[in-house]
């Protein structure tokens, strides 16, 4: 077809060609059909996250993993004597340097003006913000509530500190190569040291509680199959198990006595609860 | 059947600049952004060496000067996915002569931004892995693609310039490779667009959907950063235009373009404005939402944050500025367009470290007590923070620089050669006493090339006030890509 009858076809000059003259040209037919192509594919490659996605929004999340466990921390502020035995231990067990503990432990009042401490151990929330603010999925949530780290997949852009309300959260500035003057008065280190430039927190001695389960030990009972913090507080003022067993020493406690959870307005449903001290609550 | 085979006649010949016509002052700017480029490159091995450890930054404010850096570098690269939406969406085409550059300006952005991040993540070693393990829960795994996908499209909007430009032009192969892309821009400038409109909020939405930070949790976030980095990534490219054209005294581009750009810079100024004002009207003065007052009781008392909020960000950020770009007298004076240009982006610059610091210094309170628990979080970037700095932006203005010697950016530049004010009223013209110039990008002196009236704009008002002053050009810094 020739489109300008007013030229000569042989001019060495591109005609623009226009609207008016033809309804679609080659040129347009082409790039439709590639980007057409190109939409294919990209749909086909994105179609499951984009459902995933879509499914959200319209709120029909997947059911997440069913599992018989929710492992869950009670920490009694009424009984907590400051000691600081619980950091310790974790910062051992776990190897960790002073200004990256894992646990710590801070000095508030009630409004009557009472001295109590409060420990923050990583409070393993439900709607967890690290877990959804990291790009790369590296920090997650185990069925049975756990948040965990893949520090494989971590690349340390430490967004997940930035969203964490409760500064749970450290980074690896450095490459470690100190000594861990805690050790073994403490415990023993039971994970690797972590990589520089990687961001880590709180398991919940999640090695011990796959050990026992491995085992046939209950976590929260057994020594053996329970968080270092748990195990090493001489006031007992520390409970961990499984909240979905109605018998646990947590299920009792959570169920018959009045207990908070830190920043309970963020809707961040954390897994650790609080006896809150005299004259608070 | 019409063929496409012949060579291409619409492309401007350009002629290579002659050699050994540096000017001293164009060699002393080259050797100082060497130099910086140095400094930079010691201290991002210094940084990759040693880890993030040799920073000022801590778990309490992981974030610092590098995020500023690269929220105002991806916001100035905005001007490339609203000038070639101009062009090639919204069918104005007379914007390509400003467009060329700002895809330039905007691939300089987000490069400049990408090489922060890679400083600034603990583990540069992965950082494709957002590509591989995603997380489509997370805004910054969504920027991160964007960033990717869009800089692709950046490089394909530049490749034909490229190509056009350079000795790649002899090259059958790569003049129909820059045909090709060429004949693609339509569709690849909305998939820009697109991405650029996605990421530039997400960015915004970084903060703005943390619910841990009172300070930062806003629905205004989003727009207010994309209102932003319309107005001021078009600002930076309005004003390497300018500059590029005082400095070689040229018209680099035709004066209703520069109306046409400095309008649209305005506008997106007030947008702006009046978002940011209701937003801090609603959050900061009609409500009192204890951690908000808190936080900006804070903010008041230990941060110049009211100062450069009122000052920097609102009134000589935004508001100056915009009177500037929309008063045609003012606008009209090319030395106070710059200035204005210049006070949006120092404003830009200003609102993303706010935006930044002012939720990290003010401390988040979980404990359950009413004891002030938590010091407050200062924080000021370390020497080898700043050197990485001062490199990335060395960088980008070294890249823009050369891009402007060797590239054929401006396709309708002009040389100025007499002094006169051409001017033009209403739909005709009536005074022209002799017609100004037209030289491709030729030398700036080159007295035997083709003397050509104007093709002056129809519906001008008043066209052009060509600069009267021949004395060299002032050495104001070439802002770009901060």
């Amino acid at each position: 077809m020739n489109d300008h009858p007013q030229q000569p076809e042989n001019l060495p000059i591109e005609v623009e060609e226009t609207d008016e003259q033809a309804l679609i040209t080659r040129r347009e037919l082409i790039t439709l059909l590639v980007g057409a192509g190109a939409t294919m594919v990209m749909a086909a490659t994105l179609s499951d996250p984009i459902a995933n996605l879509a499914n959200d929004i319209l709120g029909n999340r997947p059911k997440p993993e069913e599992s018989d466990y929710h492992w869950v921390m009670v920490i009694d502020l009424s009984k907590c004597i400051g000691c600081d035995y619980c950091v310790y231990a974790c910062q051992a067990t776990n190897d960790t340097t002073p200004d990256m503990r894992w646990n710590i432990r801070i000095e508030d009042e009630t409004p009557q003006g009472d001295i109590f401490h409060v420990t923050r151990p990583c409070l393993h929330c439900k709607h967890a913000p690290c877990v959804s603010v990291c790009p790369v999925g590296a920090t997650y949530t185990r069925p049975d509530g756990l948040v965990m780290m893949d520090y494989d997949k971590c690349i340390g852009c430490r967004y997940c500190q930035t969203a964490c309300p409760y500064g749970a959260r450290s980074f690896n500035w450095y490459a470690r190569n100190d000594e861990n003057p805690l050790v073994p008065e403490w415990g023993r280190p039971e994970v690797p040291r972590r990589p520089r430039g990687v961001v880590e927190k709180c398991t919940l001695c999640v090695q011990r509680i796959d050990y026992g389960l491995a085992n046939n030990l209950t976590p929260g009972v057994d020594p053996e199959a329970t968080p270092a913090c748990v195990n090493i507080c001489p006031v007992t003022a520390r409970y961990f198990g499984n909240l979905k067993d109605p018998n646990s020493t947590v299920a009792k406690i959570i169920n018959s006595k009045p207990t908070l959870r830190l920043r309970e307005d963020l809707g961040t449903e954390p897994s650790v609860y609080y006896i809150p001290p005299e004259g608070l609550l | 059947m019409t063929t496409h085979a012949e060579p291409l006649q619409h492309i401007s010949v350009v002629t290579p600049s002659k050699k050994g016509r540096y000017s001293p002052l164009f060699l002393l700017w080259m050797v100082g952004l060497i130099s910086a480029l140095g400094i930079g490159l010691v201290c991002g091995l210094h940084v990759l060496i040693n880890g993030l450890g040799v920073t000022n930054l801590n778990n309490a404010l992981p974030w610092g000067l590098w995020i500023t850096l690269d929220l105002s570098s991806i916001a100035l690269g905005a001007g490339a996915f609203t000038l070639s939406a101009a062009v090639y969406i919204f069918g104005m085409k007379q914007y390509e002569a400003i467009a060329r550059a700002a895809v330039l300006v905007g691939l300089l952005g987000y490069s400049s931004a990408m090489l922060a991040l890679f400083i600034d993540i603990g583990r540069p070693d992965r950082f494709y892995h957002p590509v591989i393990y995603w997380n489509v829960h997370s805004v910054l795994w969504e920027i991160t693609m964007c960033v990717v996908l869009y800089s692709t499209v950046l490089v394909m909007e530049l490749v034909p310039i490229v190509i056009e430009s350079t000795f790649l032009r002899k090259y059958k192969l790569a003049m129909s490779i820059s045909h090709r892309l060429h004949s693609l821009m339509p569709l690849v400038a909305v998939f820009g667009m697109g991405l650029s409109l996605l990421h530039q909020s997400s960015l915004g939405a970084t903060y703005g959907i943390l619910t841990a930070r009172p300070f930062w949790y806003s629905p205004s976030a989003p727009v207010l950063f994309i209102l932003s980095a319309v107005a001021g990534g078009v600002a930076l490219t309005l004003l390497v235009t300018l500059l590029t054209g005082k400095l070689l005294n040229k018209q680099m581009v035709p004066d209703n373009i520069i109306t046409g750009v400095a309008r649209l810079v305005g506008f997106a100024c007030l947008a702006y404005l009046y978002l940011k004002l209701w937003s801090w009207a609603a959050t900061n003065y009609y409500s009192h939402v204890p951690d908000k007052e808190l936080g900006a009781e804070i903010l008041a008392q230990n941060t110049p944050y009211n100062f450069t909020f009122w000052f920097g960000e609102v009134l000589f950020g935004a508001l100056v500025p915009a009177i500037i770009m929309l008063w045609g007298r003012m606008r009209r004076n090319r030395n106070l367009l710059m200035l204005g240009a210049f006070m949006i982006i120092v404003g830009l610059v200003i609102n993303r470290w706010n935006m930044t610091l002012s939720g990290f210094v003010i401390p988040m309170d979980w404990s359950p007590g009413v004891r002030e628990v938590f010091p407050i979080n200062t924080y000021s970037p370390a020497l080898v923070e700043w050197g990485i700095a001062i490199g990335i932006v060395a960088y980008s203005w070294t890249a823009f620089t050369l891009g402007v010697r060797f590239l054929n950016l401006y396709p309708e530049a002009r040389t100025i050669r007499k002094r006169r004010a051409v001017v033009v009223t209403d739909t005709t013209v009536t005074t022209m006493t002799e017609a100004p110039i037209i030289a491709t990008m030729v030398g700036d002196d080159n007295p035997e090339e083709p003397i050509m009236s104007v093709e002056t704009s129809r519906e001008e008002k008043i066209v052009s006030l060509i600069e009267e002053d021949e004395t060299p050009p002032d050495e104001g810094g070439e802002e770009q890509g901060i």
